[in-house]
């Protein structure tokens, strides 16, 4: 069953000018974005920095206004003004990438991790901090430590509360936008099976957005590649490592390293091939102002942007 | 350039129309009329109801209003029913003489500004950075009234080298070389109070600007490729850092006004400061209304063309 | 259980979580800070114990038999042109200024900071038709006005006046808190408390109030500092305090007489120097607080 349904998303900042501020242009932050996400799967959103991929996870959750499309959740319309009610949110939460800034300094963890509960649920001042310790410890924080504050942990752990803070409501979808990459490598592993974990347990979806092919391909099941605001592929994991269709999701499937040293004159030619074949096919690939065309059906799973056959 | 000086001006007729509304409104709470000083207080109330129909003072207050505005805009502010004359020709000679003390304070502040800020600025951390320093340091923590009181006390009672109070000796002729000294020698001491005590943001702000140029990247170029110091300073600091000072004077006003009230106060000086005091004391609501209307449309075309200015000399602040 | 979690924390020296103990520690550490601190807490001490003692009737009344009396054992600080005694007028009108400043300090501030949190944390439209009413407030002249409302206002009190007062002079700190939320708002933990379903006056007074604690408390002391002036200034001017309270502006305002001024020093110089005294010791501390919030500047 869909939990996640997207349409033709878009997202438009306005840019300002003139004398009255009028708006003459826009920004197409996100240019009609469609796709399904099913209960209990990862779906991965990659590209550069300025694709897109943020904001489209913010969008979905409110924290942008969307210009146009429809987003269902849980069979609710959370676009139209009537259902952007509370609790409409509760089951749909998010988390940030920065540790350090998305946890408030001035609150101990017990009042940080309480805040969804104190929104959603009326408890006890026991019953909270009952609930607070039963959270820390699903997360492997001590509970102890709910007197504490946020500086008093290292990134992992911060991550850690902020994953604790996601979760608190029994959500059932969690957006994570690049949870890890503001952490130390030798951590971020630690969290994304312990995010994997977590998932299994309380039966999470997770949209997770990422600009690290490597981590997408260890924990999403389905796979979007995003450039400039528009969808350049989606597809299983399989369709997107072993069968990249669009020229963008080959360079960077060939860009991921390769640890083993022998096969680096290998990998040294195949990219040579990519960059040749990128080089001389780019027009195939990429209108005028060099954004990806329409989505093409290749297969059951697979979606590829390319040019009208005709 | 011109999208921000257009957008500037937008704000600023709203500003004027916002402040004449207020003082309207003000006059409307005042107690009495046109009529109070006008007509014979024993005139029966039914006579005086008549005249006011007459004179449109039962009105709707946007009729008023229009009509009040109007004549300001014509320069018609009314009659000072204290001084039975109209309030435009009262004002002149005291317009004349407030604004004769705001240019002289305005020069000596920058006077004193300028070099102490530039010296505080180059040799920052020495003693005489420290002194000057000490200086604006306590300057910002003394109020003006106190300190002109405490120069009209030293210089004016014990020391006797400025007059203590008016704004010219009396019984010269108009015109006189004399008149004109005399008239220069009365302002010496209250524009330097006044220029003493508001000197110290700008000296502060000069230094702060100069201790932060010193340290980008094109003076240290400039330095690397071997240009003398005075040279570097010339050239590179001081341009950066001065100009955008010359433009504040603009925002001074603010404060040359509110100096004004109390400096004109303390020297017993004719200008619209002590007009407005006396006026208030003397209830003669419609000469407050002239000046407090003067002065805000002063205040507000000040920090109009410092913003134009500013944004001429430091594009910085032209992103709003 | 809150003295133990305070205790809990001096005691474990890697917490130092609340801005609040950093300023309270920079303040402890800055010699004249702490000097002008304690000095202050001693005069308010000394002149709101004494003026508890006096008896405000007894020296605002006039005594024509003891005018312009200088200093003697019987008048410490001799007598005004109503023969009044200027200690007992000095002791309550700092008491009197003091109240004052810390009334209109809080009025001001409370509207200011919940005026430039709201400007700030909304952004967009909202910030700016609310930095163009600020804009036009900041560019009225300030005095003039205040002078005008206390002469017309109809039923004069010092609440009366202390609202007047404030209702003009919010506007700095507004400005500077208003910069500060544009900057907080845009951290995660704000929009993560969007997620999370909390509601905007939430965010805005539990969530980013904290966090900008400190720029706000030095900006209400430099504040205080700077009322004490100006309502020693509007006092003098005579549109301060209603007639027959006794303030240190009122007795300044003696001195506009020339013989006072030239000749009966008791009068006016004490009132002067206390004058001057409290608004720089008010601003040692403000300024050693601004130190310590900007931490490029922290001493040690």
């Amino acid at each position: 069953m869909a939990i996640l349904e997207v349409e033709d998303l878009k997202v438009y900042f306005p840019v300002k000018a003139g004398i009255f501020n009028r708006t003459v242009d826009f920004i197409k932050a996100v240019d009609g974005v469609s796709f399904t996400i099913e209960e209990g799967k990862t779906y991965g959103l990659v590209g550069e920095s300025g694709s897109g991929k943020t904001t489209t996870g913010r969008g979905i959750i409110g924290l942008e206004t969307i210009t146009s499309g429809r987003v269902v959740f849980n069979g609710a319309d959370v676009t139209s003004r009537k259902s952007k009610s509370k609790d409409m949110r509760k089951d749909m939460q998010m988390i940030f990438q920065d540790p350090y800034s998305s946890l408030n300094p001035r609150k101990r963890v017990i009042d940080i991790i309480a805040e969804p509960l104190r929104n959603y649920e009326r408890l006890s001042k026991i019953e909270e901090k009952k609930r607070v310790q039963e959270l820390l410890e699903l997360v492997g924080l001590s509970p102890e430590s709910i007197m504490k504050y946020p500086h008093e942990f290292s990134g992992g752990q911060r991550q850690r509360i902020g994953i604790a803070r996601a979760i608190a409501l029994k959500p059932k979808l969690i957006i994570a936008d690049e949870p890890v990459s503001a952490l130390d490598v030798s951590v971020q592993a630690q969290v994304l099976n312990f995010m994997q974990d977590i998932q299994k347990e309380l039966g999470l979806t997770y949209l997770f957005i990422s600009h690290d092919l490597g981590i997408v391909k260890h924990m999403c099941d389905e796979i979007a590649i995003m450039y400039k605001g528009r969808y350049v592929e989606q597809g299983t994991k399989y369709d997107i490592f072993q069968n990249p269709q669009h020229i963008y999701t080959k360079r960077l499937v060939a860009a991921i390293p390769d640890i083993d040293p022998r096969n680096r004159e290998k990998q040294f030619k195949f990219r040579r091939q990519v960059q040749k074949e990128y080089e001389s096919s780019y027009s195939n690939y990429f209108d005028n102002e060099g954004l990806a065309y329409g989505l093409q059906s290749i297969s059951d799973t697979h979606l590829v942007a390319l040019p009208e056959r005709g | 350039m011109w999208k921000f000086v257009v957008r500037r001006l937008l704000i600023t007729f709203p500003q004027l129309i916002l402040l004449s509304l207020i003082i309207f409104l003000m006059a409307q709470a005042m107690p009495g009329d046109a009529l109070t000083g006008l007509v014979d207080p024993n005139l029966s109330f039914e006579a005086k109801e008549e005249l006011r129909e007459k004179l449109g003072l039962n009105a709707p207050w946007h009729v008023k209003y229009a009509e009040w505005v109007s004549g300001v805009v014509q320069g018609d502010f009314g009659e000072s029913f204290r001084f039975k004359m109209p309030v435009t020709e009262l004002l002149e000679q005291r317009l004349w003489n407030s604004f004769l003390l705001g240019v002289m304070t305005l020069v000596f502040t920058y006077v004193i500004a300028i070099p102490l800020g530039i010296i505080s600025g180059r040799y920052n951390d020495t003693i005489l950075d420290s002194s000057i320093t000490g200086y604006t340091y306590i300057g910002f923590a003394t109020p003006l009234f106190i300190f002109a009181l405490i120069m009209l006390f030293v210089f004016g009672y014990q020391l006797q080298w400025f007059p203590t109070s008016g704004s010219v000796a009396p019984g010269l002729q108009p015109g006189s070389m004399e008149y004109i000294l005399s008239k220069f020698n009365h302002l010496l001491l209250p524009a330097l109070s006044m220029a003493l005590i508001q000197t110290v943001s700008t000296v502060q702000y000069l230094r702060s600007e100069i201790v932060d140029t010193k340290q980008r990247e094109f003076v240290i170029t400039a330095r690397a490729k071997g240009a003398s110091e005075s040279r570097v300073y010339n050239k590179h600091i001081l341009r950066n850092s001065l100009l955008p000072i010359a433009a504040f004077f603009g925002y001074e006003i603010s404060f040359l006004i509110t100096g004004t009230l109390f400096v004109e106060q303390i020297f017993a000086y004719p200008g619209m400061g002590l007009l407005f005091l006396e006026s208030i004391n003397l209830r003669d609501y419609s000469v407050v209304n002239a000046v407090v209307l003067l002065f805000g449309a002063a205040a507000i075309f000040g920090a109009l063309l410092s913003d134009i200015i500013l944004s001429i000399v430091d594009p910085r602040i032209r992103i709003k | 259980m809150e003295m133990k979690q305070i205790e809990a924390q001096t005691q474990d020296p890697t917490k130092s979580p609340s801005g609040l103990k950093i300023l309270w520690r920079e303040l402890v550490r800055d010699k004249v800070a702490l000097f002008s601190l304690i000095l202050l807490l001693l005069i308010m001490i000394f002149v709101y114990g004494v003026s508890f003692i006096l008896d405000q009737d007894e020296i605002v009344k006039v005594d024509l038999f003891a005018i312009h009396q200088p200093p003697s054992e019987e008048f410490i600080l001799g007598t005004d042109y109503g023969g009044r005694d200027v200690f007992g007028q000095l002791i309550i009108g700092t008491r009197n200024s003091l109240t004052i400043g810390f009334a209109v300090t809080l009025i001001s501030g409370i509207f200011g900071i919940a005026f430039g949190l709201i400007a700030g944390y909304f952004g967009g439209h909202t910030d700016n038709a609310m930095m163009r009413v600020l804009d036009f407030f900041q560019v009225l002249p300030f005095t003039m006005l205040v002078i005008v409302f206390v002469s017309i206002v109809p039923k004069y009190t010092i609440l009366a006046f202390c609202l007047i007062f404030a209702a003009f002079s919010w506007m700095g700190i507004a400005r500077l808190i208003r910069s500060k939320a544009l900057q907080e708002k845009e951290l995660d933990y704000v929009q993560a408390s969007k997620t999370l379903g909390t509601s905007h006056p939430k965010i805005i007074f539990k969530e980013v109030m904290p966090n900008i604690s400190s720029l706000i408390i030095v900006t209400l002391t430099l504040n205080l500092a700077a009322n004490i002036g100006i309502e020693s200034g509007l006092s003098f001017l005579g549109f301060g305090f209603p007639e027959s309270t006794p303030s240190l502006g009122t007795l300044l305002s003696y001195a506009t007489n020339p013989q006072t001024l030239e000749f009966r020093w008791w009068i006016w110089v004490p009132a002067a120097v206390l004058i001057l005294v409290l608004m720089l010791l008010v601003r040692n501390v403000g300024e050693a607080l601004r130190r310590a919030t900007d931490s490029r500047q922290r001493r040690g």
